[in-house]
């Protein structure tokens, strides 16, 4: 009975997390702006496995497998951010839009255009 | 049915949804128009298979494979950030460093330009 219930939690959180990785898998076809399409692999990052490691956390017997899936968790979340922090910076130096459009004050020229004809 | 056969039978669909959707991340990886969406789909790819990876462990009962999870998580973030280090320009290139025959001229251009901006600036606040 417990086993059965068990199951239950899991399939119930592995199909959260699937439909987060869906989610972000559709994100990335449908949106327009670059920074949309940034911040729905973030959700990929770290909602979807979040949910798909709680449901292997349910489900799994040893205390060492569930202190490994922790630690799959706490590394995806510290590096997911710097990842799409990156991300955003080169979509800041290759967009021209997006370069015109976060570089208001025309400070700097963009690279690839001649010095001093911004 | 089984308790262990329910098991089975969820880790299979799971897994089956994920590898649509890691062909689905490697269509957009090939297609995508700029370089941005390209490392984006090489970086959602890598979490795709990090799940699968921890999902394949539990359905073959393996503890290995947690391990490898681990270091693929490890170097998917350092591929993603070696792939964005191309692209990012250490420093803004300055005319003066191609050609040093115009090094005079642009310069004080330059400097008139930057006093500019810094008057817009404060115009603007």
């Amino acid at each position: 009975m417990i086993g059965w219930i068990r199951f239950w939690i899991t399939a119930v959180l592995l199909v959260i997390g699937l439909i987060s990785f869906a989610t972000a898998v559709i994100g990335n076809y449908r949106f327009d702006y670059i920074l949309n399409r940034v911040h729905a692999g973030g959700i990929g990052d770290t909602q979807a496995l979040l949910f798909v490691v709680l449901a292997l956390i349910v489900s799994c017997n040893s205390a060492l497998d569930i202190l490994k899936l922790i630690l799959l968790v706490v590394f995806m979340w510290n590096t997911s951010p710097v990842s799409s922090h990156f991300l955003s910076q080169i979509a800041y130096y290759t967009d021209r839009e997006l370069w015109d459009h976060v570089d208001r004050f025309k400070v700097r020229s963009h690279p690839e255009t001649e010095h001093g004809q911004n | 049915m089984t308790l262990e056969a329910a098991y089975n039978l969820l880790y299979e669909g799971a897994l089956i949804f994920l590898a649509i959707l890691i062909g689905a991340m490697l269509i957009r990886s090939i297609m995508g128009p700029a370089v941005t969406d390209r490392v984006l789909a090489i970086n959602m790819i890598g979490t795709l298979v990090i799940a699968s990876i921890a999902i394949l462990s539990l359905y073959i009962h393996e503890n290995y494979l947690l391990d490898v999870g681990l270091i693929y998580t490890m170097i998917s973030f350092v591929s993603v950030l070696v792939l964005t280090s191309v692209y990012i320009p250490s420093k803004i290139k300055r005319p003066e460093a191609d050609n040093p025959a115009a090094k005079g001229t642009s310069r004080s251009k330059n400097a008139r330009k930057t006093k500019e901006n810094r008057k817009k600036r404060r115009a603007h606040k």
